[in-house]
């Protein structure tokens, strides 16, 4: 009797065992069979694993860049199945190219940089250190630190950086009354418009790496969500 | 009697703000409650379990499969880093030059326009040469401000691209540098720059065929 009882109990563990795994089974073949789709072609691809907290650029199955989340926070229906592809990317104020007419009269125009109008990589002898000359150049500190991407499938991703999250006493209140009043608004009308709302926002500590992601993502490219 | 008015009005509608906020709050906080939704995930019947194994082995040698073999190269355009790789371990790290993201428009003429990246993607070695020389294209002149020469003798410059270069295609090469100060920096026209040490050890290491990754 005691051992029928002892073999019931454990036939349930097992069997709850199994349970378990099946469903991580299920998730794990379904996220090898998207990202092999992805991985089949020679583009970048990117992975955000959520519960793994962090961000990843991808190309043939192999890591390039792997950036961890500081926080993550979001609305909305998160169940994402298949790839997504960045449509654009939003910020404030994005950086721009320099644009150099040899010839003219004017300035290199618009510079970002406060340097003299020089085409770079120019035939001169070289300043001092390279830390110490500003370059009229498209370069990693000219990227933000705070921007948006939005995806094809309607999902927004808002990308901030810890060390760069702090905009003073208006930007914390802008980000409260979007996050806690404009959000769940939405929320609720899109839902009774059976529209899916999905906002995630992800803080990262580093402003450069915040500043890498928006310099590797470019328009168009893929990804998958876990 | 408007003032009580104004002020009953003025209270029933910010309770009602906080009735519909907090009812989207609700919902939002509801369906954001686990990540991701457990009945989104359904689990394998137990009888497809060694189906759905095998097809996992599958995937998994399927992804392996496309990792590239032998020495290979990735650079960082953002960071102006090289990786000589092999599998996963980092062979050899280098600081380099990437482009510059100038756009150059040429004045007058023919109005043409040249931007300065480092092409992105999945490349291959083309080509391997020693004691390579610059056949300068027209817009290395026109941003010196200089007439395009006819000849073809007159565009030859040596001595620039240091002592080996490798080409990937389109034009574009990992080549050496005079400008070592300016390592780690994006001030090129969209080759690769790499320092001498760094060049000769990537050069004699990679053969022609190996694949290069920029990002």
């Amino acid at each position: 009797m005691v051992l029928a009882i002892l073999g019931a109990v454990v036939l349930a563990a097992v069997a709850n065992g199994a349970a378990v795994d099946r469903t991580a089974l299920a998730k794990k073949q379904a996220a090898l069979a998207t990202e092999y789709g992805l991985a089949k072609e020679s583009s970048f691809y990117f992975v955000l694993d959520v519960l793994g907290r962090k961000l990843e650029l991808r190309v043939r199955g192999m890591v390039l860049r792997s950036w961890p989340l500081q926080a993550m926070r979001f609305w909305g229906s998160p169940g994402f199945a298949g790839t997504v592809e960045l449509v654009r990317k939003t910020t404030l104020k994005a950086p721009e190219r320099i644009v150099i007419k040899p010839g003219d009269t004017a300035e290199a125009q618009p510079a970002p940089a406060p340097a003299p109008a020089k085409p770079a990589a120019k035939s001169a002898p070289a300043p001092a250190a390279p830390a110490e000359f500003d370059l009229e150049a498209l370069e990693l500190k000219d990227m933000p630190k705070r921007f948006t991407l939005d995806f094809d499938n309607g999902l927004h991703v808002t990308i901030k950086a810890e060390d760069a999250a702090s905009r003073g006493l208006a930007g914390s209140l802008s980000d409260g009354l979007r996050w806690y009043i404009g959000l769940p608004l939405r929320n609720l009308f899109g839902s009774r418009e059976g529209k899916r709302i999905s906002e995630l926002e992800l803080t990262f500590e580093q402003g450069q790496d915040a500043q890498a992601i928006y310099w590797h993502f470019f328009d168009g490219i893929k990804g998958i969500i876990l | 009697m408007i003032k009580r008015l104004l002020i009953a009005a003025a209270a029933l509608a910010w309770l009602g703000l906080l009735a519909v906020v907090g009812a989207a709050y609700f919902i939002g906080f509801k369906q954001a409650a686990a990540w991701p939704p457990e009945e989104s995930v359904q689990p394998v019947a137990e009888k497809d379990v060694p189906k759905t194994e095998r097809s996992v082995q599958q995937l998994e040698k399927r992804m392996t499969g496309l990792l590239p073999r032998g020495l290979y190269i990735v650079i960082d355009t953002a960071a102006n880093r090289l990786y000589l790789k092999e599998g996963a371990k980092i062979v050899r790290e280098a600081v380099v030059s990437c482009g510059s993201g100038v756009v150059l428009e040429e004045p007058g003429g023919k109005k043409r326009s040249w931007v300065f990246d480092t092409p992105r993607g999945e490349f291959t070695v083309k080509s391997k040469i020693t004691n390579p020389y610059w056949v300068k294209p027209d817009w290395a002149f026109i941003e010196e401000g200089e007439e395009i020469p006819k000849g073809m003798e007159d565009r030859i410059e040596s001595g620039t691209l240091g002592d080996y270069a490798l080409g990937f295609g389109q034009g574009y090469f990992i080549h050496g540098t005079l400008y070592t100060r300016l390592l780690g920096r994006n001030v090129t026209h969209g080759c690769v720059r790499v320092g001498d040490e760094d060049l000769k050890a990537v050069f004699k290491a990679v053969p022609v065929g190996a694949k290069i990754y920029i990002y």
